[in-house]
């Protein structure tokens, strides 16, 4: 019946009209993928500018410094989580992965004597294998993730106890190598030379990008691909360089965490890994049934998630000079999740870019950072920051439907 | 066609039951290159099942299916494809958050060798991408952006497209024309003589008898999990047709009409 139906209403309708309506959900489809950036850029622009002007220390290259500083672990933790959420899955043990991961490191470098190389590549291996059991019990058993990762979690924060010498219930990094990897800071010259690098790599992949096109007579342009890219890195890193410059230069962890960013860009957005973690996301059944191994997928991204999550809890280990029962407290992990998802990382999965895990660090870095110059209440904090979150959430479930709308 | 040979595609007794459900009871069907069969039948007799069946997504609780005389264990989508047999499903396989492009190739992308960083050949899945949804007539705006801005009926075609990507010799097709416009159908339908003509075996799901009766030339009826008739093209009515699948003819005119050869009626 319906079908007949839909027959007729073809001839009755010939051309549907563009009604405003339409437009605005395609802007706002629009908005809800391609430029899901935008809102968040504009929320930082509007930080920024308040902060700069509540107390003008905020954009001293001395703060901008230490806030750059403040954000890698939030960062590098909220970067791995985006590869779960992307799957539309939720890992709720990062803070306790980091933590005890961070003991088992520090342990190892400061109690037994090994050298950091081995004690960090350790670390990380069991954060490794932590994410890869939890994805291994998630998937084979189709255990709902956020129960699975919040068991996980207690486990591994009564792990924690269990590794920390019963007497102080801390293991202490001062003077250690690792405690000092926080104070690192590159001279300009070493930074320029890394931006070059960069701006080389970038010039490799956009001129055989462009190459490509012409060969298969496809519409390219030189300018817009290949100039204006290289042009516009060049410029943001020199005036980046140029800010740390004027302060201690480019902290390495910072250096760190854009290298990881744009590696794991280049690997979200032009390999078949990253093209598959968004289709199970969107649609697992879809992409099973393209061949694509779902479950094996599924497992990688817990592991990876595990792995930055080691990385986190490390780093963050190394900044307050040491491993307490208080690394693996939810302040970590909730800032994380909220950083991936103000930066666009849709709950609903599917959604975001590795670049969210940067934006949205910095939005709530900024926010706890500049509140802190303009003396406000740690309870306003709380508030600015659950506010945040909170639109940015609503946001993500109001841009999904739009999104979805041709389901 | 040349029914000597062993058929392209075979089911043979195939079973399947879901919990309580028989799905399936010791369904058998044989397709021969350059041949479009319709599977028919009421909601719920099976159709979907069988196509699943045979596109390695369910295996069957009994009975085998053969590819070109060979018994094969389809045990997942790529078993069927390596086999040469895709489908395109009733509940569309669409990505909404990617692209024309990336749902055309998912799966199989075209991709640098490891010293070019294994990056995906973007450009040259973009350059096929426009000859065979120009090659089928399909109209997209933009193909670089999400499904989700595509109608019903482009992402039914972008599903088709994706499934003769790879040059299969067996297309399965379920519901292919359902909730498509005029226009739009009848270019579907064009499509599968196409397919025919190129010497694929296609086999379509329909709930539209006028779109069986145009394209398909044997007509295979469904009815609660059991094969209850088989007719080729002309050598029968709608009625009759509509008879078998809602079970309002006795099982020996069934079996009279199966019997049944040429182009006698119209
Ligand atoms: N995964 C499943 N679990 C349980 N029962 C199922 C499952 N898949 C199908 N069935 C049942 O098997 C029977 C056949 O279903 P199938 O989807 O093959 O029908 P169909 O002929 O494709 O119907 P339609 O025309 O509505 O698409 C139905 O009774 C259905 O409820
Ligand atoms: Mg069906």
């Amino acid at each position: 019946m319906s079908k007949q139906l839909s027959a007729f209403t073809t001839f009755a309708n010939p051309a549907p009209q563009e009604t405003p309506k339409m437009k605005l959900d395609a802007v706002l489809g629009a908005l809800a993928t391609r430029y899901r950036m935008l809102p968040v850029l504009l929320a930082l622009v509007l930080i920024w500018a308040y902060f700069a002007w509540a107390n003008p220390l905020f954009l001293s290259p001395r703060n901008l410094s230490n806030l750059s500083l403040q954000i890698v672990t939030t960062g590098i933790v909220a970067l791995g989580l985006m590869f779960v959420l992307v799957i539309g899955e939720i890992d709720l043990s990062v803070a306790a992965t980091g933590a005890v991961s961070a003991a088992i490191t520090a342990g190892m470098a400061v109690n037994q004597g090994f050298d950091t190389v081995t004690a960090v590549a350790v670390g990380l291996l069991i954060g490794a294998a932590i994410g890869c059991v939890q994805g291994l019990v998630i998937t084979y058993f189709r255990a709902p993730a956020f129960i699975v990762t919040l068991g996980t979690s207690l486990i591994l924060q009564g792990i924690l106890l269990d590794l920390l010498p019963a007497s102080s219930n801390l293991i202490s990094l001062v003077g250690q190598p690792l405690g000092k990897v926080a104070t690192i800071y590159l001279p300009g010259l070493v930074s320029v030379a890394l931006l070059a690098v960069v701006i080389a790599l970038g010039l490799v992949f956009s001129l055989q990008s462009y190459a490509a096109k012409k060969r298969n007579a496809l519409p390219a342009s030189f300018l817009w691909s290949v100039v204006a890219p290289a042009v516009s890195l060049a410029i943001v890193g020199t005036v980046v360089i140029a800010v740390f410059s004027s302060y201690r230069g480019v902290p390495l962890l910072v250096a760190f965490l854009l290298g990881l960013l744009g590696f794991f860009a280049y690997v979200t957005t032009q390999t078949r890994f990253g093209v598959y973690l968004y289709a199970i996301g969107a649609n697992a059944e879809a992409a099973r049934r393209a061949g694509i191994s779902v479950k094996f997928l599924r497992v990688t991204a817990f592991t990876l998630t595990g792995i930055f999550a080691a990385l986190g809890g490390m780093i963050a280990a190394g900044r307050v000079l040491g491993v307490s029962p208080d690394s693996a407290d939810t302040t970590l992990l909730l800032e994380a999740i909220a950083a991936a998802v103000i930066g666009g990382v849709s709950l609903f999965g599917g959604r975001g870019s590795v670049w969210a895990a940067l934006t949205g660090a910095l939005v709530i870095g900024s926010v706890s950072n500049g509140m802190l110059l303009i003396n406000a209440s740690t309870q306003t904090r709380l508030e600015v920051q659950g506010a945040i979150l909170t639109l940015a959430v609503i946001l993500d479930a109001y841009l999904s439907r739009k999104a979805n709308r041709g389901r | 066609m040349n029914k000597n040979e062993p058929p392209i595609l075979e089911v043979r007794n195939v079973s399947i039951r879901f919990g309580g459900v028989a799905a399936l009871t010791r369904v058998s069907l044989s397709i021969w290159p350059g041949e479009v069969v319709a599977l028919v039948g009421d909601n719920g007799a099976g159709k979907s099942t069988l196509v699943k069946t045979i596109s390695g997504i369910q295996s069957p609780d009994e009975g085998e299916i053969l590819v070109s005389g060979a018994a094969l264990s389809l045990k997942s989508p790529h078993d069927a494809n390596a086999a040469g047999i895709q489908t395109v499903y009733q509940d569309l396989a669409i990505c909404d958050n990617l692209d024309t492009v990336q749902n055309l190739f998912l799966g199989r992308e075209y991709y640098h060798p490891w010293y070019k960083g294994r990056r995906l050949d973007r450009a040259g899945m973009e350059a096929r991408a426009k000859e065979v949804l120009a090659n089928l007539d399909v109209k997209i705006r933009d193909i670089n952006v999400p499904a989700n801005s595509l109608s019903g009926g482009q992402r039914q075609s972008v599903a088709i497209c994706r499934s003769i990507l790879t040059d299969p010799r067996v297309v399965l097709l379920d519901e292919p024309t359902a909730a498509l416009g005029v226009a739009q159908r009848k270019q579907v339908l064009n499509l599968i003589e196409r397919l025919r003509a190129q010497g694929r075996a296609v086999i379509v799901i329909s709930h539209d008898l006028g779109d069986v009766q145009q394209v398909a030339d044997r007509v295979v009826v469904l009815r609660l999990g059991n094969k209850v008739a088989e007719v080729s093209r002309g050598s029968y009515t709608r009625e009759e047709l509509v008879g078998a699948i809602t079970g309002m003819i006795s099982n020996e005119e069934m079996a009279a009409l199966s019997r049944r050869e040429g182009v006698s009626h119209v």
